[in-house]
């Protein structure tokens, strides 16, 4: 009984069992879905929503929200194949300074909560809107064709079966939970959370970390959306909207408190899962869109009501 | 916030900190209006007007709609897809034997029973309402999609003539329904929404139901989205599953743009009310200007967190000094 108890506590574990027990239903009822290379498209699908819900979880963690996820995405896939030198033959320098626009982006951000008090909620939404209609100049609404050696290598390539993406997703993994759970930085992010004023009159600084935090979320995104492309090979706008609302829902599924202060990012990695793994679902069960997404949101609260749950106050 | 006789002046005293920050809002207001009249004398005809305040009406209710639940301390996300279901369940509705009438009653118990559901939810399974109205977005966008797979369906004429047409009617329903919300202010329940928004755990200990608070909160709040809804689908004679997506994002922006918190309790309707009628002026005369749709996002964007950051930066200032 007491063990029982102890895994309601433990929302990460729960939803890790969740999707275990999905998989194994489904392997067992519907032909196909177990099926090595399903699963493996599976993860390489919810690696870019994983890897977007790594910024999120920080900064939910701390209490924030970050709405521009999907534009920094967008933008990231869109500028990456257009300021890519020719010159260079590995693509490398493409990817960094495509990562440095992501970061400044979400630097810009944490600039604007932190420094102009704006509800981190106007000020990504604001910025989401701002790069939209920067984009549509830039690009001019075609889709841009990837030729950067390195994008398409991490998109594509699948050293001893395992995709790339994968593999950056588990690098992501031990790089955010080694921050959040064993480095004093993260300490910092958890205690804003839950108690911004008693962080403050700690000796906690309020503007340096939520400078640190969006631009950390940038720069996650700006990795999503560079992965996004190597997949697709191609950028279009619009190509990161899905991932905006895919990324909160991730974290909160893995009983992160969207409230902040309370959770892990061990518990966004099986909630990542679990929401490609129910969107996988539902493309099965041949229906219109419209019963496609009743059965989304339907889902989506029932996993809250098993995982997501505020604890009474 | 009945005025009670004995403390009139700390009602007044409340008043007027209520409305300190919104003096900068209404001079902001004021000054667009003009511009826009000076750019645009045809506003100050009947039709002129009529037409402007057609424009704003939608977004007046979404704002409210928004700004109720934020008093209260939430938030939804599900606003676009209820006004997208209002205009379709109007569109399917009224064509049939249920008549213009039947179709209103329709969407507007539509609107009360998902409203109330979602409430139900969030108040007794004690689920965060951003993600709860997230999933229910998905569902009334699929309900909406099932109704009408594709924009179409019937509104009679006279009903689009009369919302819609040379007069001002949209602009005087606005009137009465702010004025329905004043009045309801005035009742316990209506006054909870606040008292449960700024400080749930005080406003339990002395009597407010604050679950059933809740669940009214959102119900009032999807009627008001449906209603948007109805009132969209009129002015273009017909139904479309996907018209309302941008009024969610909008009704967060005028809200805030009012001054209207995140965190409850913070705020003013009429504030609010405010902040949608300088989004609207905003993007109309971005519009009249032929500024290209791109760079109204850009605009927009800026001018949101200008309106935002100013008040708070100034206040700051006001504090070093």
């Amino acid at each position: 009984m007491n063990a029982v108890k102890s895994l309601f506590r433990n929302p990460p574990l729960l939803t890790f069992l969740l999707v275990a027990l999905v998989w194994l239903v489904a392997s067992l009822t519907l032909r196909g879905f177990g099926a090595y290379g399903h699963l493996r498209y599976l993860l390489e699908l919810a690696a870019v929503i994983g890897i977007a819900a790594a910024g999120q979880t920080l900064v939910i963690l701390m209490g924030g929200i970050d709405l521009s996820v999907g534009a920094v995405i967008t933008v990231t896939a869109i500028l990456l194949p257009l300021i890519s030198p020719a010159w260079d033959p590995t693509g490398l320098i493409g990817i960094v300074l495509a990562l440095s626009i992501a970061t400044g982006i979400g630097f810009l951000n944490g600039a604007g909560a932190a420094y102009l008090r704006v509800p981190p909620i106007i000020m990504t939404l604001a910025m989401a809107t701002f790069l939209q209609g920067l984009l549509v100049i830039v690009a001019g609404g075609s889709a841009v064709t990837v030729s950067n050696p390195a994008v398409i290598l991490l998109g594509q390539a699948r050293p001893l079966g395992i995709p790339a993406g994968v593999i950056l997703w588990l690098a992501v993994s031990a790089v955010v939970l080694l921050l959040i759970h064993r480095m004093p930085i993260g300490a910092r992010f958890l205690a804003l959370g839950a108690n911004p004023l008693a962080a403050r009159l700690s000796g906690v600084s309020v503007t340096r970390n939520t400078l640190i935090l969006y631009a950390l979320s940038g720069f996650f995104a700006g990795l999503a959306g560079i992965l996004v492309l190597g997949m697709n090979r191609q950028g279009y706008v619009g190509i990161g909207d899905p991932y905006l609302l895919t990324s909160i829902a991730a974290v909160v599924l893995g009983g992160t408190s969207i409230l902040g202060g309370r959770g892990t990012y061990a518990g966004t990695i099986p909630g990542a899962i679990l929401l490609v793994t129910t969107t996988a679902l539902i493309t099965v069960v041949n229906a219109s869109p419209g019963w496609r997404s009743i059965m989304f949101g339907t889902l989506i609260l029932a996993l809250l009501l098993i995982s997501g749950r505020e604890a009474r106050r | 916030m009945s005025a009670v006789s004995s403390s009139g002046w700390l009602y007044g005293a409340i008043q007027r900190r209520r409305n300190r920050s919104l003096g900068g809002l209404y001079l902001v207001v004021a000054a667009f209006l003009i511009l826009y009249a000076v750019l645009f004398p045809g506003i100050l005809s009947v039709g002129g007007f009529s037409k402007f305040t057609q424009n704003w009406f939608p977004l007046a209710l979404v704002t409210m709609a928004q700004a109720l639940l934020m008093l209260n301390g939430g938030i939804t996300l599900a606003i676009g897809p209820l006004v997208s279901l209002g205009a379709v369940i109007a569109a399917t509705t009224m064509g049939t034997a249920l008549g213009v009438p039947g179709g209103i009653l329709a969407v507007a118990f539509v609107g009360l029973a998902i409203g109330a559901v979602t409430g139900a939810i969030v108040a007794h399974l004690r689920l965060p309402a951003i993600i709860v109205t997230l999933a229910g977005s998905f569902i009334i966008t699929g309900v909406a999609l099932i109704l009408l797979p594709r924009p179409g369906g019937f509104i009679p004429d006279w009903l689009s003539i009369t919302l819609a047409g040379h007069t001002p009617v949209a602009f005087l329903l606005l009137v009465v329904i702010v004025l329905a919300w004043k009045a309801f202010l005035a009742t316990p329940l209506g006054l909870g929404i606040y008292a449960a928004g700024d400080n749930p755990i005080g406003a339990f200990r002395s009597g407010v139901p604050v679950e059933q608070v809740k669940i009214v909160a959102f119900a009032l709040s999807s009627l008001l989205a449906a209603l948007a809804g109805l009132f969209v689908a009129a002015q273009t004679g017909s139904g479309d599953p996907v018209i309302g997506t941008p009024f969610t994002l909008n009704s967060i922006a005028a809200a805030v743009l009012g001054g209207v918190g995140f965190l409850g309790g913070k705020g003013t309707m009429r504030g609010a009310i405010c902040g949608s009628l300088l989004l609207s002026v905003m993007i109309n005369v971005m519009f009249f200007l032929g500024f290209p749709p791109v760079a109204q996002y850009i605009a927009q964007g800026l001018i949101i967190v200008g309106a935002v950051a100013v008040p708070e930066l100034l206040a700051k200032g006001r504090a070093r000094r």
